[in-house]
């Protein structure tokens, strides 16, 4: 971990600037701290309903139902170097349609 | 030039200028710690008047503070400390280092309620320690022996903030007024 | 099966947790190793002492151990989760979050867990799985305020505003008690709903509430800043001109605060008087301001420029200021101001030259002027725009005349040797500037880059170990390196690659990817460090600019080098490799080659042993640090330190593909990166990603000599291949190529 290296820097440091350094950015990955943070006073009643309101998190996005062909995704991967899913997403972005698809994903994005 | 908060995009062109400028370097981490914790408090100068060469270009950072708060101090009183600061060479005679520091200042008693701004520096760098007692009106409080890597000894500098304070106070006394004017 | 341990045991168990969190490893592996003695098969402690093995740098092993521990135990969410941090340590960040997940299904509620897989979840900028821990996190500890605040930040990175503002609100109201106005943290999460309340447009809002919530926040010119912006936007003019001006009073070196004061006075661009007014009134304000003196020479024209310009010209002469010609270089794209800047300098120098000797005595050092105008005059001939190099050289011939010892005229000079194209003596007026001031690492750095530039690695190496830290074992190199500095490696490259070393060329770029790898990885640890900081809109900012981190020129300088690189290494293979042919045909020139890269590399790997020699010469205890590093964990070593593996590769077009993405991905609108993605998808037979290149390259620069040239030979290539493609494939070339020149 990038602790380590510090770890290793504190340890041969020369000059007080450096040991300075060097102990500053070791303790940035601290753990537990934000345990001991202090905790305001909240009005328990007025979270539980906040909390309840927020619902469970994420909302999930409404995704299309496309039906994509294997050979399409393979051919994709193959000729535009895309990693499977972002193939199968690029389809299903353009109905299933191969050649929509690598024609929109070949014109200049800027 | 012009003289700006740091941003984090800056951080590798600050890093150049000070592997260009000074012996003492460090992670761009470091930096990033610094722009992090205390935000309000590093700034640079940038030279605006550089014709772009591409679209990605980023602004040539010509002078730098980097700038934090002292987290435990050994004396209990809030103070700032001055991590690094550096022009380029092609850019001295503007009072930029004087006009980056004030900056710094100004920001540490209003946003960390500092009560006094340290620094540490060569023995041997007649330049900054002329900006810093003559200039910015620095007293040295003692010399650390050997505090530089090559062996150079340095001077701690300390600079009462009270100043600074006394003058927000007035200005906000000033406002009060105009405000009761107002009613 | 889990083996279970006696009280004495499990207690030693939890000093191997905290000796790990203390990074006392030794002590860790210690007691870990005296509870495996007795329970061989203790899955949680195997996965511990692996967990230690990991951070003492012995990879291999840690992961050996864990996978041990993971088949002797299944059901331990210890197990997993260490299995997860190694993962993260390795930068295998999606399997880590598998094993954290797996983690947390047998142990829902650990809190720590939850927040690690919450950290990588932002840093691979997974938002909706972020949130959704950030509110399992929140359910567990609504009463600590960052956790509503990552809530927050979580809604607000996956571009959902309002939910954000809403989470921030509601934290807000359920307090009970009033925050203290020296709360940092509160005066933070203020500002920062504030920015949510203008990212969402709603300017009106924002400012009412900068004025009522956010009055006392500690971030002043935060306040002041923000207050002027929404004031403007609102066109609220009379009070955005008081805030510009307060900011001006603030800081007059900042040239947004005066366009903004001009926009908010409502003063037409073309009339010059009134917009030189302003400027003035700070001038008179602040004595020593640069910018309220310089910034209406943009603007001004005729008689009016020629009087300012004067009047600034002689400010920065009097004063011997040497960046005067660097401030105003810009205003040649103005063919009068190029001819009437030289112009002032001449008269100037006529009003003061010889004088120095009689006026000086009065006046101090006035010879600095003269000095300071013959110096502009130098770099104005010197400078692409104006330039006459012999002119430039009387010039500078002259300045050196007057002060002898200058650094910067000496420095100017070699940039006119430079521009001469006498690289060599370029190099050599540098290194002589460099010994006029041995304490300024500027110049060092200066004297080192022309070095380079003179394919004189090893000279330049040598240079810039004046000012490395003399105690870094393995000498300049390993200290430049670890310093992150990226300019040096990036020009040790380029010069190794004139020389025809490609392995050290190559290393020094990969050195550079991985810097770039190491940047990237350095914003991991502020994702909990800056809620537990409260500096949350510096944070933000952090992650905006990490996204695109490796559009910086410093990437894509070093990465458009190794791309091109390894395209020559395909076109004329070197060595044995994949290059027999070549060997055959040329024999004698490859063989001559060969050898000349091997005498290079030994030059190069004598030049950093004698760095390393001279470096601990001058640092006498620095032979007793490495002998106290014994024990510690050392650094990997490096098994190609000349870069000798990554020249040998047979596939050189797959090896430049790490370098090209990035490039594509983060700086489309650069031609020279589109131009050499095509050339290495053409030689790779991707149709369509050159296709994609062209066409990119295309809408950057339609007229471009080269990308006109590629265009002809793609048509060509596939004209020839056209059989082979499959149909679909056909079918978007036919339509693509169409709009492509070169029919």
């Amino acid at each position: 971990t990038s602790g380590d290296v510090e770890d290793e820097v504190q340890s041969t440091a020369k000059s007080a600037e450096d040991r300075k350094a060097a102990a500053a950015l070791s303790k940035l990955d601290a753990r537990g701290d934000d345990e001991a943070a202090p905790a305001r006073e909240v009005d328990q009643e007025a979270v539980k309903n906040a909390m309840n309101a927020l619902g469970g998190g994420a909302d999930k996005k409404e995704t299309k139902k496309v039906k994509v062909d294997a050979a399409d995704v393979n051919l994709l991967v193959e000729e535009l170097e895309l990693p499977k899913a972002k193939a199968t997403e690029l389809l299903k972005a353009h109905d299933g349609d191969a050649v929509k698809a690598m024609r929109a994903y070949i014109q200049p994005d800027f | 030039m012009d003289i700006r908060l740091l941003r984090p995009s800056d951080i590798p062109l600050i890093q150049h200028a000070n592997l260009e400028n000074l012996p003492e370097n460090y992670f761009l981490k470091y930096y990033l710690y610094h722009a992090l914790s205390w935000p309000q408090l590093s700034f640079v100068a940038v030279d605006v008047s550089r014709p772009p060469k591409t679209p990605y270009d980023y602004p040539k950072i010509v002078g730098y503070v980097l700038a934090k708060m002292e987290e435990d101090p050994a004396d209990g009183v809030q103070h700032g400390h001055i991590t690094s600061l550096s022009v380029m060479r092609t850019h001295r005679r503007l009072g930029i280092a004087e006009k980056l520091m004030r900056q710094s200042q100004l920001a540490m008693v209003e946003t960390f309620g500092a009560h006094y701004v340290s620094l540490h520096v060569r023995v041997s760098n007649k330049a900054a320690i002329h900006l810093y007692r003559d200039t910015l009106g620095f007293k040295t409080e003692k010399t650390e022996s050997k505090y530089y890597a090559d062996g150079e000894d340095a001077y701690c500098m300390k600079l009462d903030l009270g100043f600074i304070r006394e003058q927000l106070r007035a200005e906000s006394d000033d406002e009060d007024e105009e405000k009761k004017a107002a009613e | 099966m889990p083996q279970t341990l006696s009280t004495r045991e499990a207690n030693l168990f939890r000093t191997v947790i905290r000796h790990y969190e203390d990074k006392q490893y030794k002590r860790g592996l210690k007691a870990a190793e005296q509870i495996l003695k007795r329970n061989p098969k203790h899955g949680d402690t195997m996965s511990m002492k692996a967990l230690i093995l990991n951070a003492q740098g012995k990879t291999e092993e840690a992961f050996a151990l864990a996978k041990e521990a993971l088949t002797i135990d299944m059901k331990s969410y210890i197990c997993w989760h260490v299995y997860g941090i190694l993962y993260r340590t390795n930068k295998n960040f999606d399997e880590a979050i598998k094993a954290y997940r797996f983690a947390l299904k047998l142990e829902p509620d650990s809190h720590q867990i939850q927040r690690d897989l919450a950290v990588l979840q932002v840093q691979m900028r997974d938002y909706q799985g972020y949130i959704q821990s950030r509110f399992v996190m929140l359910k567990a500890r609504p009463q600590l305020r960052q956790n509503w605040t990552a809530l927050a930040i979580a809604y607000h990175l996956d571009g959902n505003l309002e939910q954000a503002e809403n989470i921030l609100t509601t934290y807000e109201k359920s307090v009970t008690t009033k925050p203290l106005r020296s709360d940092l943290e509160n005066s933070e999460a203020l500002l920062y709903k504030n920015s949510i309340i203008a990212e969402r447009g709603d300017i009106q809002r924002a400012l009412e509430h900068l004025e009522t919530d956010c009055k006392h926040c500690l971030d002043r010119l935060a306040v002041m800043e923000l207050r002027a912006r929404y004031l403007a936007q609102l066109g609220r003019k009379e009070e955005a001109a008081k805030a510009y001006r307060a900011l001006l009073d603030r800081n007059s070196e900042h040239p947004d605060y005066y366009k903004g004061l001009i926009d908010a006075l409502d003063i037409p661009a073309d009339d010059e008087v009134s917009l030189k007014a302003v400027y003035d009134e700070y001038a008179a304000k602040n004595p020593r301001c640069d910018a309220a003196r310089r910034l209406p020479l943009d603007f001004l024209s005729g008689d009016r420029f020629r009087t300012a310009a004067k009047a600034y010209l002689t400010l920065m002469f009097d004063k011997g200021v040497p960046s005067t010609f660097a401030n105003l270089k810009h205003l040649y794209s103005d063919a009068f101001k190029k001819d009437y800047l030289p112009v002032l300098a001449e008269e100037y120098l006529g009003e003061h030259s010889g004088r120095s000797s009689a006026a000086g005595q009065a006046n101090g050092d006035s010879s600095k002027g003269e000095g300071a105008a013959l110096y502009f005059l130098a770099q104005h001939y010197n400078y692409y725009m104006s330039r006459d190099l012999s002119r430039a050289m009387e010039f500078v011939d002259k300045a050196i005349e007057l002060d002898p010892q200058n650094v910067d005229f000496h420095m100017t000079k070699a940039r006119i040797f430079k521009h001469h194209g006498d690289i060599a003596k370029a190099a050599e007026a540098m290194d002589h500037a460099r010994s006029l001031d041995t304490k300024d690492r500027y110049i060092n750095s200066k004297a080192a880059k022309y070095q380079l530039r003179n394919n004189e690695n090893e000279k330049a190496l040598a240079t810039m170990g004046l000012f490395t830290r003399a105690e870094t074992v393995g000498g300049p190199l390993v200290d430049l390196t670890d310093m992150q500095c990226i300019w040096f490696l990036t020009e040790d490259g380029e010069a190794w690659q004139r020389r025809g070393n490609l392995g050290l060329a190559l290393k020094r770029y990969h050195t550079v990817f991985n810097i770039f790898d190491i940047w990237q990885e350095d914003q991991f640890d502020f994702h909990s460090f800056s809620l537990r900081k409260g500096q949350i809109r510096a944070y933000i900012d952090l992650l905006r600019w990490e996204d695109r981190l490796r559009e910086h020129p410093f990437y894509f300088r070093a990465a458009l080098d190794a791309v091109n690189l390894y395209l020559s290494m395909h076109d004329k293979p070197q060595n044995g490799a994949n290059g027999a042919g070549d060997v055959l045909a040329n024999g004698e020139d490859a063989a001559e080659k060969k050898k000349a890269a091997k005498k290079a590399r030994k030059e190069a790997q004598k030049a950093e042993r004698e760095a390393a020699e001279k470096a601990a010469k001058r640092d006498p205890n620095k032979a007793g640090a490495q002998k106290s590093k014994e024990g510690e964990e050392t650094k990997k070593k490096d098994d190609d330190p000349d870069g000798a593996k990554l020249a040998a590769t047979t596939d050189p077009l797959g090896d430049a593909m790490k370098f090209l993405w990035p490039l594509l991905q983060f700086s489309p609108k650069n031609v020279d990166g589109q131009i050499a993605g095509f050339e290495v998808f053409l030689r790779r037979n991707k149709y369509l990603l050159a296709l994609r290149c062209l066409k990119a390259a295309l809408a950057i620069n339609q007229e471009h000599p080269r990308v006109l040239e590629q265009a002809t030979r793609l048509r060509k290539v596939l004209a020839n291949a056209q059989d082979s493609l499959a149909p679909k494939l056909k079918e978007v070339i036919q339509s693509e190529l169409a709009g492509v020149p070169g029919e």
